[in-house]
């Protein structure tokens, strides 16, 4: 479904990733795992246009994206739900969802449905202020916002930063959730532990390179990985 | 009690002149997050689209004014187009100088072709009968400007609130990135903001020539400069900010003129800025924005 072939991207001199390739295919969890600054959200960013590659190519459901501009990629199917939330504070929460249908107004009424029935707290919420909003309502709204463009892929990035564990399950049960509901998602994580868990096949990076990849059961099991991530 | 009255009324009627070019500063400003320094002079190009189409080619005022709405917007949208949208990238400093670059060329082709002398304001509205209530006198123009304002005002705020277009316009000016994850093409956007302040430039130009009765070249920089200090003092970005700002700097404007000196006026106009500023740096109805990392 989405193909990064051999991609290399700079912050001024800054080589911020080398020669990344990676794949996803349709109905997977595929996790990006590695330290800060490994490049996790540098690959997204670059998937959805944001960052450019000076080398090779990205294909998004069998067409190159590499070129496009990024306001054009929710209508292909793929919505980024970027690190750090980034709902629209001084908007409502249902002004923020009605945002996420922007390129398909006439799913507004539906996507709104489903997404209050997935997340019941927003309902509550609906017609307040986001910035009043806690973390974990936030990137529930932020989750939220991306469904309502009917994506075909997920790019999540870092959901489960700064919440509560508990959060953090809840998050994680809605991932294996869509997936269930045929959704396909690229998630970045620092948890490993967790995204290791929910993930079909993952990937890691350090320092701008893919290092390791494999089933998330693998890795898992890996000695490299345990010593790095998963505290021994 | 008369003069009171009477002060206060010219005083809303040209803060509302203020008014209308504030929005065009304060949307640019919160959308595309530049000051466009040439705002003031898509005035002066309003209002001479009005001599031309209404003195010189004959055409029934209503027409005129049309036709000076569409060249403002068409003028907004390719100032933007050519002048600032090569720099969405670059130093806020490079896009302030170009816009006072984007200003000095504006003045200089009106000096081309209408020459340094200054023109006549066709007298659009003098077929409005003046109302007479008690001894104090209210001019057609005058009520017309507070009319057309407030209606202005009112689909503006509508516009923005309720509309697609409008939400769009406030998720792009908090959070660009964001906004194109959405789809929302912000290019389009800015476009639109463009336009949207260049056609209240333009409904202003109207109602400046029309109490002015004068137009040169240069015409557009003093209401300029006080629509965007109307802007500041209401708070840069905010939509009731530059209508608060631009009615109360026309109401403080001509009191001053009226109570204290002519020639203090503008002293007196900018000192109340000073003060707001230092009181509440951010302006009256401005937010605080807080940097993120």
């Amino acid at each position: 479904m989405l193909q990064v072939n051999n991609i290399n991207v700079f912050y001024g001199k800054i080589h911020a990733l080398k020669d990344v390739s990676l794949n996803v295919n349709q109905g997977e969890i595929v996790a990006l795992i590695g330290a800060n600054g490994a490049g996790k959200s540098t690959t997204l960013k670059t998937i959805s246009g944001m960052l450019r590659s000076r080398t090779g190519d990205i294909t998004f459901m069998d067409e190159s994206i590499s070129h496009i501009d990024p306001y054009k990629l929710i209508s292909r199917g793929l919505a980024h739900v970027p690190e750090g939330r980034r709902v629209f504070l001084q908007m409502t929460v249902q002004e923020n969802l009605e945002m996420g249908a922007y390129t398909c107004k006439d799913h507004t009424k539906e996507g709104l449905e489903d997404v209050y029935n997935r997340f019941p707290r927003l309902l509550h919420r609906k017609n307040q202020i986001a910035g009043t909003l806690s973390g974990g309502e936030q990137q529930m709204l932020a989750m939220g916002r991306a469904l309502m463009g009917q994506p075909k892929l997920l790019m999540l990035d870092e959901p489960s930063m700064g919440l509560a564990p508990i959060l953090v399950q809840f998050i994680f049960d809605m991932i294996l959730e869509l997936k269930s509901a045929g959704a396909t998602i690229l998630l970045v994580e620092q948890n490993a532990e967790m995204a290791l868990k929910i993930a079909d096949r993952a990937y890691v990076m350090e320092s701008g390179r893919i290092v390791l990849s494999g089933t998330g059961e693998e890795l898992a099991n890996s000695d490299a990985i345990k010593k790095a991530y998963l505290g021994g | 009690m008369i003069t009171l009255i009477q002060a206060l009324l010219n005083g809303l009627s040209l803060g509302s002149i203020y008014a209308l070019i504030a929005l065009g500063y304060t949307m640019v400003y919160g959308i595309a997050k530049m000051l466009n320094f040439a705002h003031g002079d898509v005035i002066m190009v309003g209002a001479y689209a009005v001599i031309t189409s209404v003195v010189q080619a004959k055409m029934p005022g209503v027409l005129g004014v049309v036709v000076s709405i569409a060249i403002c917007a068409l003028l907004g949208v390719t100032i933007e187009f050519l002048a600032y949208r090569p720099l969405r990238k670059a130093a806020s400093l490079t896009v302030l100088i170009t816009a006072i670059g984007v200003s000095y060329l504006l003045q200089n082709v009106a000096q081309l072709i209408y020459g340094t002398e200054q023109k006549a304001f066709p007298e659009l509205f003098d077929s409005i009968p003046t109302l007479t209530l008690g001894e104090v006198s209210i001019e057609g123009s005058l009520l017309l400007t507070l009319g057309l304002t407030a209606v202005i005002m009112a689909a503006l705020t509508l516009f923005i609130n309720y509309t697609r277009v409008g939400k769009a316009m406030r998720a792009v000016s908090e959070d660009k990135e964001a906004a194109e994850l959405m789809g929302i093409s912000v290019n389009r956007t800015i476009t639109v903001t463009f336009a949207i302040g260049s056609v209240l430039a333009a409904v202003a130009s109207v109602f400046y020539g029309a109490s002015y009765t004068y137009i040169r070249p240069t015409t557009g920089a003093m209401p300029g400069i006080k629509a965007f200090t109307a802007a500041v003092f209401g708070g840069i970005g905010s939509i009731p900010g530059a209508m608060l700002g631009g009615i109360l700097l026309g109401v403080i404007e001509q009191m001053s003129k009226t109570y204290i000196s002519t020639k203090w006026s503008d002293a007196i106009v900018f000192g109340v800025l000073v003060l707001v500023l230092v009181i509440k740096p951010t302006g009256l109805l401005g937010k605080k924005i807080s940097e993120k990392v």
